[in-house]
């Protein structure tokens, strides 16, 4: 057995130690890196981010967001049958089974390093979205006929394309009226979350005949009901054209795997000419038809208007974020959590858990600028994130501000949906909501006209931006198709710009690890700049989640 | 006398549950678990399952009262 | 078989985009009008005063100043076109009509209308139209309100044209005597022995929507009396017939690839076939020529991009209807790489097509130029084995 090696002991600065204990090491000195074990992700130990942040990690996140998540199944699930259905879709759903129980280590990869408000306000972001996935979750399993769910809340439960806004049921949910984004959980999340699952989804494409070039994320949309992992919890289907067209081609063999009346619910691509927008809004009345034909239930408009306006609450909250963000050293959520939070909640559509995370991040913030809290005090760079990220590693800008002082202050997918929907006129708030579908994720300043892609020279000024993380999603057509023009212009503005290569969900395209080299490469021959942390540099992180 | 004893083994065990679950948070004996045993044993599970045959779905005209 | 009289100048005229006829279109005081998809109704740009060249870039198979642009992960035929148009190929076009209605495509068409100079003519400016992905009553009417304006109001207020009902008559009538005659021409296709073959048709089809209609009919016409009394071979030189299913192709040579390994290819339902796009254009009563012509466009295609549950599972049928029709043995569906419409299509019809219908498939990517590709050569062959056999086993 090796003996420990006590030689160090004898230059240990006790003074210097004490404080690291109590404080935590300053960055700079973290070594963050040394604490994973290679190719796991796992940790030796955790960070010890000093007594105050350690110990609010452990109660405040850690204990407090398993045992919420009891909580929220018991809620949300109607009980101790909620329970035993979630355990029941635990063993029937690999998204579910093999994914999600790992939540609590996506927490750990994207608030790796943060301290005091910024961890603070960024796990409430976080608690948001896991509430938010098991509100799904729950949903789905009781209403599943494959495991035994209830047939009268399927029957008035409406199965969508993820990016069919959550809004469409607003006017129903006072009658029990039921919204269930088929892909968004089953998916989506899980990307984030443990990017094992999906790479199963994207092989069953594959093997039942797909090419490999089509958008890896909607080849794994078609995968999940290609493999017959798709609940049996909607009565209908709504779906849309969103936001490309692997995403048409993947509603066909969707439509064919499902199986189920499907009414499609297609947004223009070319959305800046006004005279488009009432095609949108007859498609979206037509939507409502087809919704109240399959389920009975009836159009309320005021179950509207009450959404619409606590929507419209939370989108004026995310305004004065962005003002913060924007304008002070004082905003307290890291990149990730602004992007996955933003993106879930303003997709999804208004519900009270939202609310309840917005009530307590303000507050947060609000202390933060009120005593001038320098959130992120080693930034170096401002950066702006553009075009679709990896969704396999969300939480690259974590990783890039604890080793280079990267701070990504704001990306393309939280920009798309800032618009206050009119609820003052029945017409006014059709042609919104028409507005809000046309701007869906990856629709505005994607595929939607060129010119919304080169919003990006305004938003990097408006939040005061000196570099831009350039995602290039390496199959996305749209992208790919403005690649060279988005080099000249980088070019012609003299811009800092790093490439992102990757494949969304598809972490064996472009390891992760790739990424962080093509970004140290970048920060060291073209910025000239060395890591804060030198640990983080290069680590073998092949297998993580 | 007896209900202090009872609320010090309380206090005791319930001490030594927050010890021992401090000790699964900072060495992360949770993710160990859950990557070293959980998922292997969910992924062997799913690996095996029966599931439908895609081929079996049928592919017909539906014809509904929305498409007219 | 004979050969046909024209089709060596029809072939020469493929051989660039900016060929005789429209030099001579241009040279006759016209405006030339370019697109690339069935969306744009080519009938609105072939208005008094105008044609429309659907454009096609010939010979190009390595579209490197493209490839910078929009990297090498997108379709091989959109990379193509904007190749040509960096090289200077498409500088004879005076606006380009534009769609959104594949990604990539549309991609080009935004580089025309973005880059300073690249189509290197003073008058050109570029239109974009949105089209609808359903065929109900508001998408025609969002079809037509989109074509009013960004088709007939663009020509009208940039260039002049006569875009009233009575030019639109005219065009429709232009564009229908095409249409009969290669539709003519085409149901040679569907004789128990063939009298043309898929290639030639093809290069016949080809240069009705790359040249202008009213330099072309005559030589149009004067094939179609042609094929009258044209006999086939006594023995065929083809040992199956096969029907041609998929996104776009615009290069006779391939077919000529596939005919090469025994297929015939008597039916063509794919982006530049002569399925749909040379259908005859109804005004039904109470229309005026405009919603005639979204009506048709919108209604006739058979695009993957539709989304509404009902023609998402009739193009399937549509596909087998015209191989039952054009008495074809197999049905060959190609997809271009990168074309993500087509690749999930493609998935679909290569398991429905034989599961409900019964037609062997064959189930092929490819790019945008394909002559020389001996991978493809094999798949063809295989399959024209493989369906032989099963015609022998049959009885047939």
């Amino acid at each position: 057995m090796k003996k420990p090696d006590f030689s160090k002991l004898k230059d240990l600065d006790v003074k210097k130690a004490a404080k690291d204990f109590v404080y935590g090491k300053p960055h700079g000195e973290r070594r963050l890196g040394d604490l994973y074990i290679p190719k796991t992700g796992l940790y030796k130990h955790r960070e010890w981010r000093g007594i105050k942040d350690t110990m609010y990690y452990f109660n405040n996140i850690w204990l407090y967001n398993y045992g919420m998540i009891v909580r929220d199944l018991m809620v949300y699930g109607g009980g101790p049958k909620g329970v035993v259905q979630f355990l029941k879709g635990t063993w029937r759903y690999r998204w579910m089974g093999q994914t999600y129980l790992t939540v609590m280590h996506w927490f750990d990869r994207c608030l790796e390093g943060m301290r005091g408000e910024t961890l603070a306000a960024s796990a409430w972001h976080f608690r948001g979205i896991v509430s938010a996935c098991l509100y799904q979750i729950t949903g789905f399993f009781n209403r599943d006929l494959n495991i035994g769910g209830d047939p009268a809340l399927r029957a008035k439960t409406i199965g969508t394309d993820e990016t069919v806004w959550g809004g469409i049921i607003y006017p129903y949910m006072d009658q029990g009226g039921y919204y269930l984004p088929t892909q968004m959980i089953p998916y989506f999340v899980t990307c984030h979350c443990n990017n094992h699952t999906v790479l199963n989804y994207i092989d069953a494409a594959q093997a039942y005949g797909l090419p490999g070039d089509p958008c890896p994320m909607c080849q794994a949309e078609a995968g999940i009901f290609i493999e017959d992992d798709v609940p049996d919890s909607y009565v209908a289907v709504v779906t849309t054209n969103e936001a490309c067209d692997g995403s048409v081609g993947t509603s066909v063999i969707q439509d064919w795997m499902m199986n189920k009346p499907l009414f499609a619910m297609p947004q223009v691509m070319q959305f800046d000419d006004d005279t488009v927008l009432e095609n949108c809004a007859k498609e979206i009345e037509m939507a409502w038809r087809f919704i109240e034909e399959q389920t009975g239930l009836e159009f309320h408009w005021d179950e509207l208007v009450k959404h619409i306006k606590l929507q419209n609450e939370q989108n004026r909250f995310e305004r004065e974020k962005w003002d913060v963000a924007a304008n002070t050293s004082n905003y307290p959520i890291n990149g990730v959590a602004q992007a996955l939070y933003r993106i879930f909640y303003s997709q999804y559509g208004e519900r009270p858990f939202w609310h309840d995370v917005d009530k307590r991040v303000r507050k947060i913030m609000e202390k933060c600028v009120n005593e001038d809290i320098n959130t992120f005090p080693k930034t170096r760079h401002r950066v702006i994130a553009w075009s679709c990220a990896p969704l396999y590693y969300s939480a690259w800008c974590t990783w890039a501000y604890n080793c280079w002082g990267l701070n990504t202050i704001i990306n393309m997918d939280s920009l798309m949906f800032d618009l206050e929907i009119r609820t003052d006129t029945y017409e006014n708030c059709l042609l919104d909501i028409a507005k809000y579908h046309e701007w869906a994720p990856m629709r505005r300043m994607a595929v939607g006209g060129l010119q919304h892609i080169f919003e990006l020279w305004e938003n990097m000024e408006k939040f005061n931006c000196d570099m831009v993380m350039m995602y290039d999603q390496l199959q996305c057509k749209g992208m790919q198709g403005v690649v060279g023009l988005f080099e000249d212009e980088f070019r012609a503005r003299n811009i800092h710009a790093i490439w992102m290569p990757h494949a969304l969900p598809d972490k064996r395209t472009v390891p992760r690890s790739q990424i962080r080299q093509i970004i140290n490469d970048y920060m060291f021959t073209v910025m000239g700049e060395e890591p804060l942390d030198p640990s983080l540099l290069e680590f073998d992180d092949i297998d993580s989640w | 006398m007896k209900a202090m004893k009872i609320v010090k083994k309380t206090l005791g065990i319930a001490g030594l549950a927050y010890a021992g679950l401090f000790c699964v948070f900072y060495f992360d004996l949770d993710g160990k678990l859950l990557y070293y045993v959980v998922e292997p044993f969910m992924k062997n599970h799913f690996d095996n399952m029966k599931r439908r045959d895609p081929h079996t779905v049928p592919y017909e005209q539906i014809e509904h009262e929305y498409m007219k | 078989m004979r050969d046909l009289k024209h089709l060596i100048y029809f072939e020469d005229l493929l051989q660039e985009a900016n060929n005789d006829l429209v030099r001579k279109g241009k040279e006759d005081g016209n405006l030339c009008l370019g697109y690339t998809c069935y969306f744009m109704p080519e009938v609105l740009l072939d208005l008094p005063g105008c044609f429309s060249v659907r454009l096609r870039a010939p010979r190009c198979t390595s579209p490197d100043m493209a490839t910078y642009y929009m990297s090498g992960r997108t379709c091989h035929y959109g990379r193509s076109l904007l190749e040509r148009a960096l090289e200077g190929g498409y500088n004879f076009i005076d606006a380009q009509l534009a769609t959104e209605t594949c990604t990539v495509t549309c991609r080009f068409q935004e580089h025309l209308d973005y880059m300073d100079g690249v189509i290197n003519n003073a008058t050109f400016k570029t239109s974009f139209t949105d089209v609808p992905f359903k065929k109900n009553d508001n998408s025609i009417d969002h079809y037509r309100k989109q074509l009013k304006i960004k088709v007939l109001d663009f020509l009208h207020d940039e260039f002049g044209v006569d875009t009233s009902d009575e030019a639109i008559l005219k065009a429709i009538e232009i564009n229908n005597e095409v249409n009969d005659i290669i539709t003519e021409i085409g149901n040679y296709r569907k004789l128990d022995r063939p009298t043309i073959t898929g290639y030639e048709f093809s290069v016949i089809t080809l240069v009705s929507m790359v040249c202008p209609k009213y330099l072309i009919v005559d030589k149009l016409r004067e094939t179609l009396e042609e094929l009258k009394t044209r006999e086939p071979d006594d023995k065929p030189n083809y040992k199956i017939k096969v029907l041609l299913a998929g996104s776009e192709n615009d290069d006779p040579d391939f077919i000529k690839l596939i005919e090469g390994c025994g297929a015939l290819v008597v039916a063509d339902r794919y982006c530049y076939g002569s399925l749909e796009a040379r259908n005859h254009i109804n005004i039904e009563p109470g229309d005026d020529p405009l919603t005639a012509v979204a009506k048709h466009y919108l209604l006739t295609s058979q695009c993957a991009r539709f989304m509404e549950q009902r023609e998402m599972r009739h193009r399937k049928k549509v596909i087998a209807d015209y191989a039952k029709e054009y008495q074809a043995d197999g049905i060959i569906v190609e997809s271009n790489k990168f074309c993500e419409y087509w690749s999930y299509e493609r998935m679909i019809d290569t398991i429905i097509l034989p599961r409900d219908y019964g037609y062997p498939v064959c189930s092929i990517e490819k790019e945008y130029i394909n002559t020389a590709s001996g991978q493809l050569r094999t798949r063809f062959q295989a399959f024209v084995e493989s369906v032989e056999l099963k015609k022998i086993q049959e009885g047939k």
